[in-house]
Formats: C-alpha cells, structure tokens, sequence
C-alpha cells in the first residue's frame, strides 16, 4: 500500500470509529469493550479475546445528550453522554469506565443509566502514584478489571494470552514512536493530522492489523527522505481525552507552523510506555500505570517525582521546538488547575506559548487564525532579531 | 502593477467593520490615511479607503513599490504582497507613534487585543478575545441600539452619568438584555451608558491581566476615540492611557511599516521570506499547500501567496 492509502486507512478507522468497530465485530465475531480513554489497559480486552475501542468524541452536534448532562462539562464528556444517548453505544458488548475527573464520573452515570442492557465495568485507579501503597492498589484494580472481563466471556484469561497481547501492543507503541522520531529528526514530513490518524486509529483498531500498516509505513518513510520542511517549529500540548480537532491541526500548519512534538494523548501520551513482558502481567500493568505517568505527567495525578512544567520544557528543547500551543478542552479541570505553573515557568524561561481553549461546538476558525498567526509571527521576529543581535 | 523603483508604500487595515489605508513615502513620511465604513468585511470599504487615499497622495497604484494587508480580511487583497496579523501591525503602528510603548490596548470592531511590547519594540505576548463580542465595538454598537443613541455620542453622554449602575461584562447579549431591563426600571440613559462603558474597561482589564500590566500604555483602534471607555479604562488600570491622534489607523501604519522594511531593509525582509518560501514549496500538493492560483509566466514576484 502507498503512504497515502495507508493514512487513508487510518483516517477511514479514526473518523469513523463505532462503524468501524461495528465492521470488525461483525467480520469477526469480536465482542467489542469501549473505555474511556487514559489509563484503561486494552491488553487484558485484547486478552479475553475482545476488540478494545477507546470512546471518541464525536463530530456530530450535540443534542439529546444535551439534557442529560450539564452544559458546563467538557466536550468529550457531553459528546460521550450525547453518543450513549442517540443509541451509538448499543452494539458494544461492554464498557470499562475510569474516574479520572470528576465530570468523566458523571458520564459515566448517565451512560449507565441510559445503557441498563450493557455490561458497565466501573474501576477506580489509585491517583497517588508515589506512596508505598500506590503500586498493590493499581494491582488490586487491575486484577478487579481482569475478573469483570472474565465473567463477561464466561472463562479464565490466561497469563500467557496477556503476555501475547502486551507484547502486541508494545509493539504497535514502539512502531508509533519510530513515526515520531522520524518526524522529530525531519526526514518524514507528517503532518500533524496525518500523525493523530495514525494514533487515534490504534485506539480503535485490531492492533495486529493496525501494525502491518504501520511497518509498511515506516518501510517506506525508512528507505526515503523527504525534503526538510522550513518554519516555526512548534511543540503542541494539552488534550488528555480527546483528539484535538483536525481543522485546528491543520490550521496551525497552514500559519506557518510545523508540529514537530507533542504530549498529547491522540500523541506521544499514548505511546510513551511500555509494559514488562516478564513476570506476573497484572504486576507488570500495575507498574506501567505508574510508569508511564513519569514519562509523561498526567494532571489527574498527583506525583512527587513529576513535573509537568518542567517535563514540557525538556521536551521542547529535545525537539528543537520554538514555540508551545496548548491546546485546553475547555472546561477541562484538571489542565485549568496545571495550566497557572505551566505559563509561569514558560514566561520564566522566556519560551513562548500560546493558550488555545478548544470546544467541541468549535467552527469558526478565522478568529483563532489571526491568534496562531500572530503567535507564529512573535516567535518568528523574535527569533530573528536575536540572530541579528548575536550576528552583531 | 506595482513596481519595486515606485516610491510609497501602502498599508491596509481590513477590519471588521472599517478599512483604513495609509500611504508612506520612502523616507516614512505618511502622505495620506484614509478610513471607510462599509459593513462587515467589505471589499467595497478597502477599495473605498484605497481609492480614497491614493487620491489624497495625488498619485496612482502605480506609485506603490509594496503594499502590506492586516485585518480580519487582510488575505482577501490581491493588491496586497503580504499580510501580518493586526497584532503584529497594531504594535508596530503604535510604537511607531508612541516609540517607549510597552503595552498597546486596541479595541477593534470585532475584536479586543491586548499586546505587551518588549524594549526593542517586537511583540512579546498578547491577548485576544476569542468568540465573544463583549468588549468590542460590536458590543457598543449593540448597545447603542439598545438605548437607541448614535455611536458616536454614546462616549459624551456616558461622561455624565450621574448614579452608579452595573451591567454584566460576561457576553453582549446578555448585556443588552440588562441595559433594556435597567431601561424598563426608568433608569436614565446617561447612567446606563456609564454602566456600559465600566463594563467594557472590566472586561479590557480581564486581557491585561493575562499577559500583565505594564506601562506607558497605548491604546488604539477605534474605541480609543471614545471618551468614556478612555475614562473608564484609566480609572481600573489607575494611570493615564497614551492616545495617538489618530488611533484607528494604527494598524494599517504598521502595516504600511512593514512594506516600507521591504523596500529599505530587503534583507531583513528577504531572511523572513526565504523561511516562508521553503515551508511553501514543501508543502506543495499536500493538503497544507496555501497555493491560491497558478502565475502568469511573465510575472516573478518577490512576495506573498504568488511565490506558487
């Protein structure tokens, strides 16, 4: 397959993802178990012989979910409420829902309320990540996790079909980062929706199918290399839940940016970490949960050893990038608690950024165009008049 | 057809609801500003104000070595060889007028934008209001409506409001609702339109915050020339604004700047340009590409869109 075809893949899967999940159960016989998105381990459904479906904001108005839930709740959530609401969900055979915000619970009530004929597995992580403690209470849940899909295929889960497929998704996230990494050196020019496609589809499809597009991909991004692309090379943030609209992506791009990072989780949040493929694998699931909050900080949890901050501003200088967007779902609690520390340290270390709250009733873009370009252009000139003043 | 030996430069400001046109000659000198009203994004209110501004330089668009667009309609000129955003322009224009300005406050008519400028003049952070109108001309407008006062003696009148009155600073509409209610409850238009105008420099405040006070602070855009949102806004910042003579046109000045960079410092202008034209030519026939139409083979512009 050609590069494009297979983003066209990827785009026909991330787009359209509850039809597309439809399509695999029906080709397959695969029960089918969405879950919000962060933190659920996809590996245990993947093991009981499930297809895994991160829920995904849909593109669609919202509506009837109108009613069900408050105005005030973030995109995603209304979005996912609206879904459940309109009969979207009907066709899944089970749903995993994490309490990582306050408004993700509330939700997740009112899927459940709307869905009485749907499996509903509620699990609660440990938030805490660096007590003593915090290690056996990940395990506890995931173990809890792992019996609640037990019971819904009626059999065991054995230790060695884990290990099966926590190696097929280390595999696929290791693929993912190879995408990155091309793009970070500039031998790939990937857009910055090309890159989402190729992550969100993974939230969606069978990850096996999903890495044989991937490595023939990469084959072909690995035997050329594209012309290096000019402009400001900018690192985007933020979107822990849901992928940022592509027309924002797009329209960065076509100010004159050029996304060369991001910790995004349609990004780099999704792929960062990898789970032991030795050992008991919920003990490995456990400690991957806590992993990979360092590796990329979460602000749904609390971390002595993480600093979001200054993770961000090691991240920017290991990709060479000029500048930060973020990208804030508005309503977003846990980004508006973080954000304060995030614009003082920038502003500290003079690195510029610009503050972007998406919505999911988002349309008119002109607005935010003249704030990027405006953004693009400070961090140009400034860059320039720097060159100038260390060229004198 | 422009040509580079031409010997002024234009600005154009595309806004909302104005366009304003300045014209420099090569050593600076403004030798013309023009500004038309014609609705929202007119294309007829850029003509007029080009129109209109050649006339008063007494010359014709043949004499225009480069012309730089700002503005919410600033890429829909052709005449136009580039375009900056109206913060870049506003901050150039204003310090340009006002040279140790380190804040620049520009109520436009859609928009409000709060810019901090850095010592060596270039802009440093800003603040924009995003969807809502509340705060911006649009905003008085609507409510010179409500109250059924012409736009231009709503500042005079607000002047000698008497009773302290207090409106939402949140959203326009909901304004407006308050200043019919406030209406309906015999309050007298004086008062209301303080309320109005106390709003407007609240809801300004709210921007300042976000990229910090500083001073001296400009302000520009049409707004400026209202007395009452002046007044208002020196009372909740507790200094004096700067206020250029003409404040409107600060941002077609900083654009007409720009073009004036091209023609005097192409070096400069050709650093910026050349970063431009490799992402451009990258990203030919990839969904990004900004190409526009195809030139004429006989045509070799230095600038702007037409390098496809």
């Amino acid at each position: 397959m050609s590069r494009d075809a297979i983003f066209s893949a990827f785009e026909h899967a991330a787009e359209q993802p509850l039809e597309s999940a439809r399509a695999w159960k029906q080709a397959h016989g695969t029960p089918v178990v969405g879950s919000f998105p962060m933190h659920f381990p996809g590996e245990l459904a993947h093991a009981a012989g499930c297809l895994p479906v991160i829920l995904q904001e849909s593109q669609e108005p919202i509506t009837v979910g109108h009613g069900m839930i408050y105005p005030f709740y973030c995109g995603y959530t209304r979005s996912v409420v609206d879904q459940a609401c309109k009969g979207d969900y009907d066709f899944l055979d089970a749903i995993m829902f994490g309490d990582h915000c306050v408004q993700v619970l509330g939700a997740a009530d009112v899927v459940r309320a709307k869905l009485p004929n749907t499996r509903v597995h509620f699990y609660q992580l440990i938030s805490s990540m660096s007590d003593p403690w915090s290690l056996g209470r990940a395990r506890e849940t995931f173990l809890l996790l792992r019996e609640g899909l037990e019971e819904m295929i009626g059999h065991p889960i054995a230790d060695d079909a884990i290990h099966a497929s926590i190696q097929l998704f280390n595999q696929n996230r290791a693929l993912l980062r190879r995408l990155y990494d091309l793009r970070r050196a500039g031998t790939a020019n990937i857009t910055a929706k090309q890159m989402q496609l190729a992550v969100k589809s993974s939230m969606v499809m069978d990850k096996a199918s999903h890495n044989a597009l991937l490595q023939q991909l990469l084959d072909e991004l690995e035997s050329s290399s594209d012309r290096q692309q000019r402009g400001v090379r900018v690192y985007l943030s933020g979107h822990f839940c849901q992928a940022p609209k592509l027309g924002v992506l797009d329209l960065i791009e076509d100010c004159g940016g050029i996304v060369v990072d991001d910790d995004l989780y349609h990004g780099t949040r999704y792929i960062s970490t990898d789970v032991s493929e030795q050992g008991d694998p919920i003990s490995a699931l456990a400690e991957w949960y806590l992993a990979r909050n360092l590796k990329v900080p979460c602000p749904t949890r609390v971390d002595q050893n993480a600093d979001w901050e200054n993770y961000l501003l090691k991240a920017m200088e290991n990709s060479n990038a000029q500048g930060m967007i973020v990208l804030m779902a508005k309503f977003c609690e846990p980004h508006m608690y973080y954000y304060p520390e995030i614009k003082e340290a920038f502003e500290r270390h003079n690195m510029p950024h610009l503050l972007i709250e998406t919505e999911h009733e988002l349309t008119a873009l002109e607005g935010l165009r003249t704030r990027i370009e405006s953004f693009l252009e400070v961090v140009k000139r400034q860059a320039n008049a720097q060159a100038r003043r260390v060229a004198a | 057809m422009k040509s580079s030996t031409a010997q002024y430069v234009m600005g154009i400001d595309f806004g909302s609801t104005t366009s304003k046109t300045v014209i420099l000659d090569r050593a600076g000198n403004m030798v013309a500003s023009a500004i038309a009203h014609k609705g929202s994004v007119s294309n007829d209110g850029a003509m007029v104000s080009m129109a209109e501004a050649l006339q008063q330089a007494g010359i014709t668009e043949a004499d225009i070595a480069r012309a730089v667009s700002t503005g919410y309609g600033r890429r829909m000129l052709d005449i136009a060889d580039k375009s900056y955003t109206e913060i870049t322009c506003h901050a150039r224009g204003a310090v340009h007028l006002v040279p140790d300005a380190r804040l620049v406050i520009d109520i436009g008519g859609q928009d409000s934008k709060v810019i901090a400028v850095d010592a060596n003049g270039l802009v440093s952070q800003f603040a924009m209001n995003d969807r809502c109108a509340a705060g911006t001309g649009k905003f008085l407008e609507a409510l010179a409506r409500a109250v059924q006062v012409p736009l231009e003696e709503m500042g005079p009148m607000a002047m000698t409001a008497v009773e302290h009155l207090s409106i939402s600073n949140m959203c326009a509409t909901f304004a407006e609702t308050e200043v019919v209610a406030l209406l309906a409850e015999g309050k007298r238009k004086h008062d209301v339109l303080g309320a109005v105008h106390a709003a407007i420099a609240s809801r300004t405040l709210g921007l300042i915050a976000r990229v910090g006070k500083r001073e001296p602070v400009v302000m520009t855009g049409g707004v400026a020339k209202n007395v009452a949102a002046v007044h208002h806004l020196e009372q909740v910042l507790g200094m004096k604004l700067r206020i250029p003579p003409d404040p409107q046109i600060a941002g077609a000045l900083g654009a007409a700047l720009f073009a004036l960079d091209e023609i005097t410092s192409p070096d400069h202008a050709d650093e910026e340009d050349r970063v431009d034209t490799e992402m451009a030519a990258a990203r030919c026939g990839t969904p990004t590409c900004t190409a526009k139409k195809p030139l004429p083979a006989n045509v070799h512009p230095l600038h702007g869109p037409a390098l496809h």
